[in-house]
């Protein structure tokens, strides 16, 4: 994978995508990345959770079409988070399903993620535990340690927080752009950025 | 200790306004006239009890620019652009908002959302044998399941018989001739008289209804008040031995909190075998005009999946630069982040401009902080310009900011900065630093000596209040910039030259949270 012979803590691809080495990716097939997203050290993606429906016949004929993972441009995985996809009994057998991202999505440290989706813009704090199949739509802040009850779903501009996670407030007119994440991409990697002022 | 994170909130004049607007009704004017007079020369407290209510983050500012002036959330008038569900994103009609009950519920005892679920799981054998390709096809009855604490409507013995409908079929279940409820609920107390379901609202309507044929009656009968139960009346059942069975059966756990009382829709509920599924609150889009010029200054796009915004005019993109703070010599493996007492400390304050065009700013601060811990301030740089904010394109941004950079590194050569007085600390693209040196004031209670108390003869000796320890410092900055004229009046824009560039300027107050105050 490392295509790079430069030892950094990061891997970057062609797409501009950063990558820990310590991140742990499983089921690297089934993971999809937009482009300059982070993964930040033992950040973990379960890849190998992915749909089971299919007979296995046909799953291994088309490799890659079975995406357990999508992750759109400038996400943020910070340390120790851990995407998983959800699963449920679907026509009387257990399958997982995929989770999407969007673009712009900030995942805190320690903070596991099982939504169905999770659109873009959207900022979830740490120790944060989303529950199976919440769908968060945009701009929306979940603030830290909160627990996003399975199923929920979550309006655009909406502040979530608590345990389980309610609406305690409305994103600001002017806090759209807080969200946007070009600037924290470029301030790790093997060659870090200062943040502008 | 807690940790301290230094910001900003911006005063919105919407509170001067509302002093003057009683002044102005008081019955002695002139003295008004001399207070606002006065208010010119007073220096602004942040931690006045009213300031706490005209302070507001950057984001949470708009800025009306017919008025030119910062408008908040308080002073903003707000139109209901679309309602909708927050669960299910789908948008009610105002029409239909009464007429159609809500779709989707909470569960009453953690708040999580509520799915249909067949009440019977379903069978084992699907389950074992996988190539069972027939799936079971679920059938009634339904019930509402919680997936965060796994409470089910059964428990209260709501069963449904059909999937869709809910609202209706609770409604008929809550307050229809259907008793069912009653009698799985285990309710052993005498059957009550039922012409009028129990319940606040329908009590409230009998009543009203009541007293209304009441005052329309001719004059020879005497009122009365309402003494039946299908005038609204219910006698206090005071025998509460069914309730302190069931409280001696069921405990703690059947008894409800005072969180789950408060979000039921009926009041009253003491166990928990009493609370509903709560029909999820509604919310709104809005937008938000102007309270003076009465223009649209926010407003979003009516589809609930829809983030965009037609006119968003806000405060931290089309007037105020935003203020950010920051030590300026970081202490070394700094422990507590305490201020020390009578020790100067220096911070820099980073103000960048949004606007596309160059804005002078000028700033005032009271010598020492208002409040029984005087600090002393000083702003060094008081008055400097800022360049504007160049045009927000991506790549461009990247080509040029390189340059930046590089110029940057070649001031940073030319030796050890320091920080002057009447010199700015650093320039950027469109942002400024400043330094602004503190001198913190000691905490202890006695009376110092050292600072001059203006005659004051009931000194406050009490003990140090909530966050009175944080040095606050309230800080007037005024702009200045020239733009393009407004295309308000089209007529006479054309008449006049295009060039001609209209002044613009805005002050307000601020309050600037710099840091607690170590208390030795």
């Amino acid at each position: 994978m490392s295509r790079k012979q430069v030892k950094g803590e990061y891997i970057e691809t062609d797409t501009g995508n950063k990558v820990a080495r310590k991140a742990v990716l499983v089921g690297t097939q089934h993971i999809m990345l937009g482009g300059k997203t982070v993964i930040q050290a033992d950040a973990m993606i379960r890849g190998d959770l992915a749909r089971t429906t299919q007979p296995p016949s046909t799953s291994g004929a088309a490799p890659g079409s079975n995406t357990a993972v999508a992750i759109g441009r400038y996400c943020f995985l910070s340390k120790g988070c851990c995407l998983r996809p959800p699963g449920r009994i679907y026509k009387g057998s257990f399958t997982y399903l995929p989770l999407r991202l969007g673009d712009h999505v900030f995942v805190g440290e320690g903070t596991v993620v099982q939504a169905a989706t999770i659109g873009s813009h959207v900022h979830i704090g740490q120790n944060v535990v989303i529950g199976e199949f919440a769908i968060i739509k945009d701009y929306v802040r979940v603030l830290d340690g909160a627990v996003v009850a399975p199923n929920m779903v979550i309006p655009s501009f909406s502040i979530v927080a608590g345990q389980p996670a309610r609406v305690v407030g409305e994103v600001p007119e002017g806090g759209h752009e807080a969200f946007e994440l070009r600037e924290l991409y470029k301030t790790v990697g093997n060659n870090p950025q200062p943040l502008p002022v | 200790m807690a940790s301290f994170t230094p910001y900003t909130y911006i005063q919105c004049p919407c509170y001067d306004s509302t002093v003057r607007g009683w002044t102005a009704d008081d019955a002695s004017p002139t003295i008004s006239h001399e207070l606002s007079e006065d208010d010119d020369d007073h220096a602004f407290d942040p931690r006045a009890p009213r300031s706490t209510f005209s302070l507001y983050p950057l984001e949470y500012l708009l800025y009306c620019d017919v008025c030119h002036q910062i408008r908040c959330p308080r002073c903003v008038s707000e139109e209901l652009v679309t309602i909708y569900c927050p669960n299910c994103l789908f948008e009610v009609g105002s029409s239909s908002l009464k007429t159609e009950g809500n779709r989707c519920f909470q569960c009453p005892i953690c708040i999580g959302p509520l799915a249909v679920q067949a009440f019977e799981s379903p069978p084992e054998s699907a389950l074992l044998s996988s190539d069972n390709a027939s799936t079971p096809i679920p059938s009634g009855p339904w019930v509402l399941t919680c997936s965060y604490c796994h409470w089910n409507s059964s428990e209260i013995g709501i069963k449904f018989d059909k999937p869709q409908g809910i609202f209706a079929q609770l409604q008929k279940l809550r307050y229809g001739e259907d008793q069912s409820k009653h009698i799985v609920s285990g309710d052993t107390s005498p059957a009550k008289p039922d012409s009028i379901p129990d319940t606040n609202k329908a009590r409230f309507a009998a009543l009203k209804s009541f007293y209304g044929s009441q005052t329309q009656k001719n004059k020879p009968t005497i009122m009365r008040e309402a003494d039946s139960i299908n005038e609204g009346f219910r006698l206090i059942n005071l025998d509460e031995s069914s309730a302190i069975s069931q409280l001696r059966r069921d405990g703690w756990d059947g008894t409800v909190t005072s969180a789950q009382t408060k979000t039921q829709v009926e009041e009253g509920a003491r166990f928990a075998d009493q609370l509903w599924p709560i029909p999820y609150l509604l919310r709104t889009k809005r937008s938000k005009r102007c309270p003076v010029c009465r223009h649209i200054i926010s407003k979003p796009e009516p589809k609930v999946s829809n983030t965009r915004w037609r006119i968003r005019l806000a405060a931290n993109n089309n007037a105020i630069p935003s203020i950010s703070i920051k030590p300026l010599n970081p202490p070394p493996g700094s422990g507590s982040g305490l201020l020390k007492p009578r020790r100067p400390a220096q911070f820099l304050l980073t103000f960048k401009n949004p606007l596309f065009d160059d804005v002078k700013v000028t700033l005032a601060t009271p010598a020492t902080t208002p409040g029984r811990f005087a600090s002393r301030v000083t702003v060094l740089c008081p008055e400097f310009h800022i360049d504007a904010n160049p045009d927000n394109d991506m790549y461009l941004d990247d080509v040029l900011k390189d340059g930046e950079r590089e110029r940057q590194r070649q001031r940073g050569d030319e030796g050890i900065h320091q920080a002057e007085a009447g010199k700015i600390w650093e320039r950027g693209r469109n942002w400024v630093s400043i330094v602004v040196e503190v001198v913190p004031a000691s905490l202890r209670i006695e009376p110092s000596p050292s600072l001059p108390s203006k005659g004051d003869p009931e000194l406050d000796l009490g003990p140090l209040r909530e966050d009175e320890d944080i040095l606050e410092i309230p800080m007037f900055v005024r702009l200045e910039w020239e733009s393009e004229p407004s295309h308000d009046q089209v007529g006479a824009t054309t008449s006049k030259d295009k060039d001609a560039r209209e002044k613009r300027e805005l002050a307000y107050w601020c309050a600037i949270g710099i840091g607690r105050i170590s208390q030795d």
